[in-house]
């Protein structure tokens, strides 16, 4: 089952320290949903933790990330793949960067492809779940790259967690598209 | 003196099944039950991809829980065993097939590695340990892509093609040539379902190192195919392993191909010290990964037929989808074509048949295998030709049926059909059902707007395959004809003791060859002891013993008819040496001291305990002439089969042909698109019927399983191999409540192939699944629906008739008037 994403957002920031954000391990990583934790490798492997909640199914997603493109400072993809609740995960996302006004603007693409017993389990909730969770991601990132970049560094707290049952509409700021190919 | 013995002719009365005594009162021992000293347990870690390479298995965090035991990889599977035996020929019989995944994984929920642990608990916990990292590759989920290898599942194969064959019979160009009418239809698919057993598959393994031997219980529902591929396989003499079933709850074929698993119990129990393993399977493993029904797709689908509607041939292209790995598939390569004309007389067909692995759970036999899909096939071209020709279905069937009179009949590729009465079924099925009235009221209906459909599917169940039929598939396979064992025994103590090779699942086994063996000795069937389950320490199997395609009533039951008439022949030896009188004056019968042999010419008698005893305890009063009586007689029954020729692919592939008819009237709602059944009758021809309530249990039972296919069991895959109905929220078995009421009845047509005019039963011919296409193609032709596939919910006929996404008729039918 894949589930792809995206869209596009502009920060007041510029495109060199959004692509040095987006590529900092200790900074991007925190603002997954439900983060718990980190351990960089190298420059761009990095292992993160998120705690996954899908009705009943709970647990823990262990992510092998990889920086995959990075063009500083126009572009950065990652490309995760690891296990989750009796199945495995992978997924790439891409941020492409390019100078707005007195910002950057940001267009991201991403897929997730999930694999296992999962998809059975919980198929119909999979899409809803990823949408709200890019979304919250999404929603991080400009929260964190509006004030200051150095602000927000690591050790920075996550975004407080929600119930991740229900779908939210998309919010007003930004806009997020979504489809699945099964 | 008593009165003269009276024959009471036990076969054919509804006499109440001897097992439920033990079954309903929950007394059943099914291998679950079964406890054995420090037993260990076993779970299996399995591949969430359906398409992989491993790049590594690490067990140790799982090892290292305290009361794991041990774990298993493929690696190491590897460096113990032989590949499992192929059935196909090169290039598939050059692949390597492990009960553990060792290089790549294949299918989602292929096994990868194996934790054994002290409780299963333990086992499950220390499975999720078990790590695996894998590369992802493109999985091939269509048949029909996996033939254009451009993903290649098995490398030593080169290919994804298991099997190519043409069978070509009459002269098809001609036939076409002078048709009045051609028609073609582009595409059909038969969908991929399963059976779901009450009862899981279930091993118990034990690997005594100390002699090599190997100890199964379980509930495999063919052993004696399972052990010679065990054997094989784990490299220790066939007699070196004993496999016991006990009662065992379901299987309609499914059971067959647990083999794998079994090969891992003993693997596992060998490097736990020879402690016993056990499996037990879950539901979802059971739906991911035991084994499904093949999916089949007909392609290009040519029919010709002269002005009355009378098919004179068929020319089409099948592609068979046998999932991950062959293992017994290449059979149903050949299987389809013991029904290959179905129920109909047309002479002239060429079938191009391939077989192609997809990166989905393999497939296994399942009940009606490889012939239900085949006959789906041909009731469907039947439906389609009569409604494209404006030619009532039930008078197109006449047109075309085989009749009576034709019987013993010979099929263009030469099975010999035994006997049967298509259109008296016919008209019986329309009384039963109340045709007359149900064309009225349908009529009514459709001026109401409602979409009604009435179908007819007439199939067959043949039983009693030749497996000489194997050496269409690969000639150089050693199977050849058909055969069953059976012991009927008079203990030390008088007890009548029979035992079968066979491993009944709920057909009633104990129950019908009591009635046989109590005709024979003109006892009362409660006076027979019928060993239930499997052991191949009974010594009464041969390579082809166990239950499955439709063969006790007549393999088992001949051979248990058989052993009973050596037994008798025996003990009227004995009989008339203990009465001092000729044999021809020795009666069989019932007295006050039991079952007895008597006299008829003086009144004395003997009892069992008492002819028993001269052979077994009292040994010294008896003639040396008598030494080679026991009272222990084996017996082996053969089928009188040929080896086919290979080349023409022609011969006689089974020996009894039951067959059923079933009508059904369908409404589809307007509003929801939910297809419901509003009648359903079903008509069954199985020869002579030895016991009438297991007749009909069964023919209930094979109705609900062809109903489910029908209408709610469909195995779902995404785009990469995702079973996405692993669960029975998704998969959706038929149960009680959404049975309609089904009318029964039938006739019989006793056959000349079998002691008793008794044809094998019980797959029904996957019948509801022909018969409900039929009923939605009739409901939905005058809105240009073509009912293309088997499967059929409200999610597809919405997409049938209001999104017109699929099953556009005038895309896929085209008719030639010549």
């Amino acid at each position: 089952m894949a589930i792809k994403f995206g869209g596009e957002f502009e920060v007041p920031r510029t495109p060199e320290e959004v692509y040095d954000f987006l590529t900092d391990p200790n900074k991007f990583a925190p603002l997954l949903p439900d983060f718990q934790g980190v351990s960089v490798q190298d420059a761009t492997h990095f292992n993160v933790k998120v705690a996954v909640g899908i009705s009943y199914i709970k647990g823990t997603a262990d992510v092998k990330m990889e920086l995959a493109q990075a063009e500083r400072p126009q572009r950065a993809q990652y490309k995760g793949q690891g296990s989750v609740a009796g199945g495995n995960v992978s997924l790439t996302a891409g941020f492409d960067l390019s100078p707005m006004n007195a910002g950057a603007k940001i267009t991201w693409q991403g897929e997730a492809q999930v694999f296992g017993r999962l998809t059975s389990v919980a198929g119909g909730l999979l899409e809803p779940l990823g949408k709200k969770n890019v979304q919250k991601l999404i929603d991080a990132l400009q929260a964190a790259l509006k004030p200051s970049v150095e602000q927000v560094g690591a050790g920075a707290p996550s975004p407080p967690a929600e119930p991740s049952v229900a779908v939210n509409d998309a919010p007003a700021e930004g806009r997020t598209q979504s489809e699945s190919a099964s | 003196m008593n009165p003269p013995a009276e024959k009471q002719n036990w076969v054919g009365k509804p006499l109440p099944r001897k097992e439920e005594n033990r079954l309903l009162r929950g007394r059943g021992r099914f291998s679950d039950d079964v406890k054995l000293r420090d037993m260990l347990y076993l779970r299996f870690v399995r591949s969430p991809y359906a398409h992989a390479r491993i790049v590594s298995v690490d067990t140790a965090a799982a090892e290292a829980l305290p009361g794991v035991v041990c774990a298993l990889t493929g690696a190491q599977i590897v460096s113990q065993t032989q590949p499992f035996i192929e059935i196909g020929p090169d290039p598939f019989a050059r692949i390597k097939d492990y009960p553990l995944a060792v290089s790549k994984v294949r299918y989602q929920g292929e096994p990868v590695a194996a934790v054994v642990a002290e409780s299963a608990a333990l086992a499950d916990d220390a499975a999720e340990l078990v790590q695996v990292e894998y590369d992802a590759l493109d999985p091939v989920i269509d048949a029909e892509d996996a033939l254009r290898n451009k993903s290649v599942l098995h490398d030593e194969a080169g290919t994804n093609q298991v099997w190519n064959g043409v069978f070509e019979y009459g002269d098809v160009e001609k036939a076409f040539r002078e048709a009045a009418y051609v028609i073609n239809i582009d595409r059909m698919h038969f969908h991929r379902f399963s059976s779901t057993p009450l009862e899981n598959n279930v091993v118990i393994g034990c690997w005594d190192s100390k002699d090599e031997r190997i100890y199964y219980e379980c509930n495999n529902s063919f052993p004696s195919f399972a052990i010679q591929f065990l054997a094989a396989h784990l490299q220790v003499h066939i007699d070196r392993i004993r496999v016991e079933t006990s009662d065992i709850g379901g299987s309609f074929g499914i059971k067959i191909t647990s083999y794998p698993q079994m090969a891992i119990c003993a693997l596992a129990s060998k490097k736990a010290g020879g402690r016993p393993v056990k499996w037990v399977e879950t539901r979802s493993e059971h739906i991911t990964a035991s084994a499904h029904g093949n999916e089949r797709t007909f392609r290009d689908t040519r029919v010709a037929l002269d002005k009355n509607g009378v098919i004179t041939a068929i020319a089409s292209r099948h592609i068979d989808d046998c999932g991950a790995y062959p293992r017994y598939e290449p059979l149903g390569c050949v299987i389809w074509s013991q029904v290959f004309a179905g129920v109909y007389r047309f002479k002239n067909a060429r079938i191009d048949f391939s077989q192609a692995v997809t990166n989905k759970c393999p497939v296994g036999p399942n009940r009606g295998y490889s012939r239900m899909q085949h006959l789906w096939f041909l009731e469907r071209v039947v439906d389609i030709c009569a409604h494209e020709l404006g030619i009532p279905p039930d008078e197109m069937r006449l047109r075309n049926y085989i009749r009576p009179e034709e019987f013993p009949y010979t099929t263009p590729n030469g099975c010999v059909y035994d006997s049967g009465n298509y259109p008296k079924m016919l008209q019986l099925a329309k009384q039963r059902i109340g045709w007359d009235e149900w064309k009225k009221k349908q009529a009514a209906a459709r001026k109401e707007g409602r979409l009604i459909g009435i179908g007819i599917g007439t199939t067959l169940d043949s039983g009693t395959n030749n497996f000489g039929q194997s050496q269409i598939v690969n000639p150089g396979l050693p199977y050849s004809g058909n055969s069953q064992g059976a012991n009927c025994k008079l203990d030390i103590y008088g007890e009548v003791v029979v035992a079968v090779g066979s491993c009944p699942q709920g057909q009633g086994h104990e129950t019908t060859a009591a009635q046989v063996v109590a005709d024979v000795l003109n006892i009362h069937p409660d006076l027979v002891t019928v060993r239930t389950g499997f052991d191949t320490e009974r010594n009464v199997h041969t390579g082809f013993s166990g239950t499955y395609a439709s063969q006790f009533a007549v393999s088992g039951l001949s051979a248990v008819h058989g052993a009973a008439q050596k037994l008798k022949t025996e003990m009227k030896r004995l009989g008339a040496f203990a009465l001092q009188t000729k044999e021809e004056d020795v009666e069989f019968g019932t007295g006050a001291q039991g079952p007895e042999l008597r006299a008829k010419s003086t009144g004395e008698a003997i009892n069992y305990w008492g002819l028993a005893n001269l052979v077994n305890a009292n040994s010294a009063a008896l003639p040396e002439e008598l030494y080679e009586v026991t009272l222990n007689c084996r017996y082996i029954w053969r089928a009188p089969f040929k080896v086919p020729d290979k080349q023409r692919k022609y011969g006689n592939l089974t020996l009894t042909y039951a067959s059923q008819l079933h009508i059904a009237v369908v409404e589809v709602e307007r509003d929801t698109f939910i297809p419901r059944i509003l009648d359903y009758v079903a008509v069954d021809d199985c020869g002579t019927v030895i016991n009438p309530p297991i007749v009909e249990g069964q023919v209930y039972g094979a109705t609900a399983h062809g109903i489910g296919a029908a209408l709610m069991e469909n195995c779902v895959y995404d785009a990469v191999g995702n079973m996405l109905t692993s669960t029975f929220s998704d998969y959706t078995p038929i149960t009680a409540m959404n049975m309609p009421k089904v009318k029964y009845d039938h006739i019989e047509t006793p056959s000349p192939h079998s002691y008793s005019g008794a044809k094998g039963m019980g797959e029904g011919g996957a019948a509801p699944v022909h018969t409900i296409s039929a009923a939605l193609q009739d409901a939905l032709f005058a809105e240009g629906v073509f009912i293309d596939d088997s499967f059929n919910n409200a999610d597809s006929l919405f997409r049938a008739l209001v999104a017109k996404e699929i099953s556009q008729a005038g895309k896929l039918v085209k008719v030639e008037k010549r």
